[in-house]
């Protein structure tokens, strides 16, 4: 007798167990790779992962970072490789955020698919850099996570009077010899961002070197252009890396130099940067990019992938974490955004560089056929 | 009859360790060197290597060179080490010359970048005991890049030495000893010449891990000229040109490669003599 009770209540129990399976969620692993540092990484698995799991708790994120710089891009673009090569239905990942660069490679792979169609947050970017990137249109595959940008930073202890384009920098460089640092172009993207500045201020084309069509012949004033970067370069400190430079600024060791804005003041936001020092971006303009949401041709999660987008790109969230803790600039209007953010930190943020120099001076990467000749210019007639 | 058997029996046995030598080192190695003859479009070319001496010919003259230095400041002061080690038993030494080991490359870097600045700690301190306002700091120089690949370096050479000095019968040197021979003399016509295939072992792994290295480098290291491993990591990353960075890859294999031939047929001339 008793027997049969037990056996009646283990029975029932697995019946309700099967009934309420139907009934239990099922859960969507959501996999996202991210190319850049780690303070990206940290983004989206301490802040956005657990927000968007209390909106949709069914899902679990799983975050991988590939590192910084374009490498971090090149191993997210060479593992969708492998799951097209593989030949599986589903690809594992779900959604990478890539650089420009590598935004233009997978898309020139055929690893991506078009989905800002259905993104409505893609109506509040208010930049192009959602249609191009290094020249190529990437309309509909990409929305962009922030904006950064790079500046020149510098300490108003020794710099008084700070120079407003490359030609009056040129000048004060030649009067502090040595004061002005930056890293080349092997040892981080602000040096890059630097150099192609440069080729912006000196080149007669530079309209082509940032819309195309790509030709050689619009290189032709180039080896003057770098003999002019060779000569500057007698006057300035090399420094040893993005941080090298923030590190040499506050040291006081280099009085100028080019800095990513983000970096900078989350430098100074951690009080390992002198708060006194202070950016602008230089006439007629340096470099900044985007970092991009990308979704691979077969990932295995779509939808939510694009929610998660959504909901990343909302202008609460924006405000709150991309501007608010990150300090990079937003990936939609400002106008959008402004509303969500305390005073003193929209003041902060555009406290040195305003808006309008943003939209003013703060431009793309080249094309990539210019970025890479601009590289190997620079080793050839700069380094050499 | 025996024999045949046997020899199957131990190729079965050593094929796990070679396939898998063959899977993750002959494999690569024979894939970087046919992609260094290929261009980005796929098409056979020396271009690659053409690319490389037209710009990395002073590099890879700078790695060999610098490599070179810290081979030999590393085999001095690990011999002096060994040495003294050898004859006195000082705990504190023995422990702190091993310290560098446990700390991983990428660390040695940072630290070494900020101690060396010029407003760095090493800098802060003399400038309070000798009084000069501004000294010229060595990190971004090939000095400060040679000083952190000696301290990174070092400890190893002087394990492999030291361990070598001590396995040495010390019948010799008591011998010299009773005949009145200095330490010195000792170190130099003993413990050296006798040491002479670990001296070679704890030069190639020096030179090898070295010329290797990419980010003391590239944390450390001047502007430029860069090391071979800097200037591959520059084309993959910015170029996504594999071509010319496994020609860079190709050509520091053929510089080690040297190194290699000669320690090899110093080993057989060695065992040679100690047979016939």
């Amino acid at each position: 007798m008793r027997r049969w009770v037990v056996v009646t209540v283990l029975l029932t129990l697995f019946v309700a167990l099967v009934v309420a399976q139907e009934d239990f969620p099922i859960k969507v692993k959501l996999r996202m790779m991210v190319a850049g540092d780690q303070n990206m990484v940290d983004f989206f698995q301490y802040e956005i992962a657990p927000e968007f799991e209390k909106l949709y708790p069914n899902v679990r994120v799983e975050v991988v970072g590939t590192g910084p710089g374009p490498a971090g891009s090149r191993q997210i673009i060479q593992q969708l490789e492998i799951e097209r090569d593989s030949g599986k239905d589903k690809w594992d990942i779900d959604v990478a955020i890539v650089h420009e660069i590598g935004a233009v490679w997978a898309l020139q792979e055929g690893l991506i698919r078009q989905y800002t169609d259905f993104l409505s947050a893609k109506r509040l970017a208010v930049r192009n850099t959602d249609e191009i990137a290094l020249g190529v249109n990437v309309d509909g595959y990409v929305m962009p996570m922030f904006h950064s940008q790079t500046a020149i930073a510098y300490n108003p202890r020794y710099v008084k009077d700070p120079p407003k384009s490359y030609a009056e920098l040129v000048e004060w460089v030649k009067k502090n010899p040595g004061k002005f640092g930056y890293n080349g172009i092997k040892h981080g993207a602000s040096g890059i961002s630097f150099v192609n500045g440069w080729v912006y201020w000196k080149s007669q084309y530079t309209d082509k070197l940032l819309n195309g069509p790509y030709d050689k012949k619009y290189e032709e004033d180039w080896p003057q252009i770098f003999a002019e970067l060779k000569e500057f370069n007698k006057y300035v400190t090399m420094t040893s890396g993005n941080a090298g430079t923030l590190d040499m600024l506050n040291r006081g060791e280099i009085w100028m130099g080019p800095v990513w804005v983000d970096m900078f003041y989350t430098w100074m936001r951690e009080g390992r940067m002198d708060p006194n020092i202070r950016i602008f971006i230089p006439a007629p303009g340096m470099p900044g990019q985007p970092m991009h949401y990308v979704i691979p041709l077969k990932a295995k999660n779509p939808d939510y992938a694009l929610k998660l987008i959504e909901f990343v790109s909302s202008p609460k969230i924006q405000a709150r974490y991309i501007v608010e803790r990150f300090n990079w600039y937003p990936a939609i209007g400002d106008d959008y955004v402004a509303p969500y953010l305390k005073k003193e930190v929209l003041e902060s943020l555009y406290k040195d560089v305003k808006q309008e120099d943003l939209l003013k001076y703060g431009k793309p990467f080249p094309l990539t056929g210019y970025y890479e000749d601009i590289l190997e210019a620079y080793e050839k007639w700069v380094e050499k | 009859m025996e024999e045949k058997i046997k020899s199957p029996m131990g190729f079965i046995l050593i094929l796990p360790a070679l396939s898998v030598l063959g899977l993750l080192y002959v494999f690569p190695l024979i894939r970087a060197i046919w992609s260094s003859f290929y261009d980005r479009a796929g098409n056979f070319t020396l271009g690659n290597y053409a690319k490389v001496f037209e710009l990395y010919t002073r590099d890879i003259v700078y790695s060999v060179a610098m490599t070179a230095a810290t081979v030999g400041v590393v085999l001095v002061i690990s011999i002096a080490i060994a040495s003294y080690l050898r004859f006195r038993d000082w705990k504190f030494l023995d422990y702190m010359y091993r310290l560098p080991l446990f700390i991983p490359f990428l660390i040695v870097g940072h630290a070494m970048r900020i101690f060396l600045a010029p407003h760095g700690t090493l800098n802060a301190l003399l400038t309070r005991i000798i009084g000069v306002e501004e000294l010229p700091g060595i990190s971004g120089s090939w000095t400060g890049l040679l000083f952190s690949f000696v301290w990174v370096m070092t400890p190893f050479a002087t394990l492999i030495i030291l361990g070598a000095f001590k396995a040495l019968e010390p019948a010799y040197v008591e011998a010299a000893q009773n005949l009145g021979a200095s330490k010195l003399r000792i170190i130099f016509d003993i413990l050296i010449p006798l040491s002479g295939p670990s001296i070679m072992v704890a030069t190639i792994l020096t030179f090898v891990r070295t010329i290797s290295s990419l980010t003391i480098p590239l944390m450390v290291g001047p502007n430029k000229p860069n090391m071979i491993t800097i200037d591959m990591m520059f084309r993959v990353n910015y170029f996504n040109d594999w071509g010319v960075a496994n020609s860079l890859g190709v050509i520091s294999y053929l510089i080690v490669m040297v190194l290699a031939i000669y320690y090899l047929r110093y080993m057989v001339a060695e065992r040679g003599g100690i047979k016939g």
